[in-house]
């Protein structure tokens, strides 16, 4: 049985391929630039490459994600909420606390053992803490995004920015450029107020091990370095990770697909 | 004769400097964009102004600074709150002013006064750029125009886009895709700047709505602003050139009045 998991994020389309809802056959993500559906499409091509199967051979698929509603041929669609601590749970078992850094919003929610989302808090309204800052960043500072994570860790004496606003901040990172404030503490201190606003969201759902971070920032070892020392514990982070709402989504439709083949009866047969 | 007093407002984005003579006419001013050198900035603001004026150092007997950079002007014998000189400026140019807003580069505030120019109430966002002269300024350049040309443009909209985003960032990307989506980038701009009015008076109910009002800071010089503003409050506003000037003026003349209590 081969399930699918597309997760249409604000920023980029993820997806997974899994085989009985536990091998991971292939993992697969696409920049949606704007057009979502179109990205989607070149995520689940790339999947079917990579494990070397027909778009057909896909038992059943479900969507997550902002843009979740937008593509046809999906089986299911579940909340990225309910997908990221599915997903979690797969990756880390104790996993009780998720915090996932989108491109336009950060989440972060408590799962109880199964992965169901016991309480969860979110940040969409502003780019403050979200992935979308970093981008600018990335842009005004000319640091290449896969750059900022090592360069950041090189820092002594991280540069801590007072504003909360993305728009606001970008101003007082360029006076901190200007004034000679070397480019590692710059961008720790990036890390170090993205990893702050995480953890005023995690303290809404109550903070316990064991915390795993998902989605787009977890490659960025400078991010995860700041938010170890926010949080002042151990977070489990894993490359796979950056796929746990896909991962998720596959699993939650492979729990689907059994439900409905055990029983047909329900479905008229 | 009165002696000739300045005025220096040193903003997040812009400084302005005012000389006042006799009478409290103005005799010079100047406007100039703040750097890093905020202590440079302020020196160069006064020195503009004295060239404006045709006077030297000299003639100015008592300098007040004011704005967010007020405590960089070395120079200056007083320092006086922004929000007290936006009160004290709009009640010498509108002595009826019960409520000035002011729109500057990274904040906005609404600030209710009494009839003799004295804060009552203020509301004010500082923490976030959304509904602020910088929030125009980025969606004025993902559009590709620039911020001086864009109030004029939104009056030409025939159908306003609906902005939904209260983040800057947010309506950047929102911009966009009503871009790519094919509107016209007039009626893109004719929703922005009906959302920072709204915006605006969610901030104006903080402190009570009451004519007249008075519009400050330099998105008061946007047209496009004035007119939605107008008509979200359903009110006329009062606006002058001088308005982007209220701060330093407002300095002045609160140094000209500690000049006179000294002397009395």
């Amino acid at each position: 049985m081969i399930t699918g998991g597309l997760d249409l994020g604000a920023g980029v389309i993820k997806g997974a391929l899994l085989e009985d809802g536990r091998r991971i056959l292939a993992t697969a993500s696409v920049p949606s630039r704007g057009i979502p559906v179109q990205a989607a499409r070149h995520v689940l091509d790339e999947l079917g490459e990579t494990a070397n199967i027909a778009p057909g051979d896909i038992d059943y698929l479900c969507t997550t994600g902002f843009g979740r509603y937008t593509i046809p041929e999906r089986n299911l669609q579940v909340s990225d909420f309910t997908s990221s601590a599915r997903g979690a749970i797969f990756l880390f078992p104790g996993t009780r606390v998720v915090v996932d850094v989108g491109t336009q919003a950060s989440r972060t929610m408590s799962v109880s053992e199964t992965g169901k989302v016991l309480k969860f808090k979110m940040n969409e309204k502003c780019a403050a803490g979200a992935g979308r800052f970093v981008e600018r960043c990335s842009k005004y500072l000319q640091v290449p995004l896969e750059e900022m994570g090592p360069k950041a860790l090189g820092s002594e004496h991280p540069k801590l920015i007072s504003s909360v606003c993305a728009v606001l901040a970008e101003t007082e990172i360029i006076n901190n450029v200007a004034e000679g404030v070397p480019l590692a503490d710059i961008l720790m201190g990036v890390f170090l107020s993205l990893s702050q606003r995480a953890y005023s969201l995690m303290r809404y759902v109550g903070i316990q091990p064991e915390v795993t971070l998902v989605g787009g920032l977890v490659r960025n070892v400078g991010m995860v370095k700041a938010l170890r020392e926010t949080v002042g514990m151990d977070i489990n982070v894993a490359p796979d990770a950056y796929y746990a709402a896909a991962l998720g989504g596959a699993i939650l439709g492979h729990a689907r697909l059994v439900k409905l083949t055990q029983a047909p009866s329900a479905v008229g047969g | 004769m009165k002696p000739v007093v300045a005025g220096v407002d040193i903003g997040s984005t812009t400084a302005k400097c005012v000389i006042l003579g006799e009478e409290s006419r103005v005799l010079g001013k100047s406007l100039s964009v703040v750097g890093v050198d905020i202590v440079k900035d302020a020196e160069r603001a006064l020195e503009a102004a004295l060239v404006d004026a045709q006077l030297s150092r000299s003639d100015v007997t008592f300098i007040t600074g004011t704005g967010y950079g007020r405590y960089k002007v070395y120079f200056g014998q007083l320092v006086v709150t922004e929000i007290s000189c936006h009160a004290r400026g709009a009640n010498f140019l509108f002595p009826g002013t019960r409520i000035v807003v002011d729109i500057g580069g990274q904040d906005t505030k609404a600030i209710r006064i009494n009839e003799r120019g004295e804060v009552v109430d203020f509301a004010m966002n500082d923490k976030c750029a959304a509904g602020t002269g910088r929030f125009l300024d980025v969606c004025a350049n993902a559009l590709g125009y620039d911020v001086g040309e864009i109030g004029a443009l939104s009056l030409q909209a025939r159908r306003a886009v609906k902005v939904t985003s209260t983040c800057t960032v947010f309506a950047e990307s929102e911009v966009t895709s009503y871009v790519s989506r094919g509107k016209d980038p007039k009626d893109i701009l004719a929703g922005l700047h009906a959302s920072i009015a709204n915006r605006t008076l969610s901030l104006m109910q903080r402190v009570g709505v009451e004519p007249e009002i008075t519009f400050t800071g330099g998105v008061s010089q946007n047209e496009g602003m004035v007119h939605a503003l107008q008509r979200r409050l359903g009110a006329p506003v009062n606006v002058s050139p001088l308005s982007q000037y209220l701060g330093a003026l407002g300095a002045a003349l609160h140094g000209r009045e500690r000049l006179s209590a000294g002397a009395s």
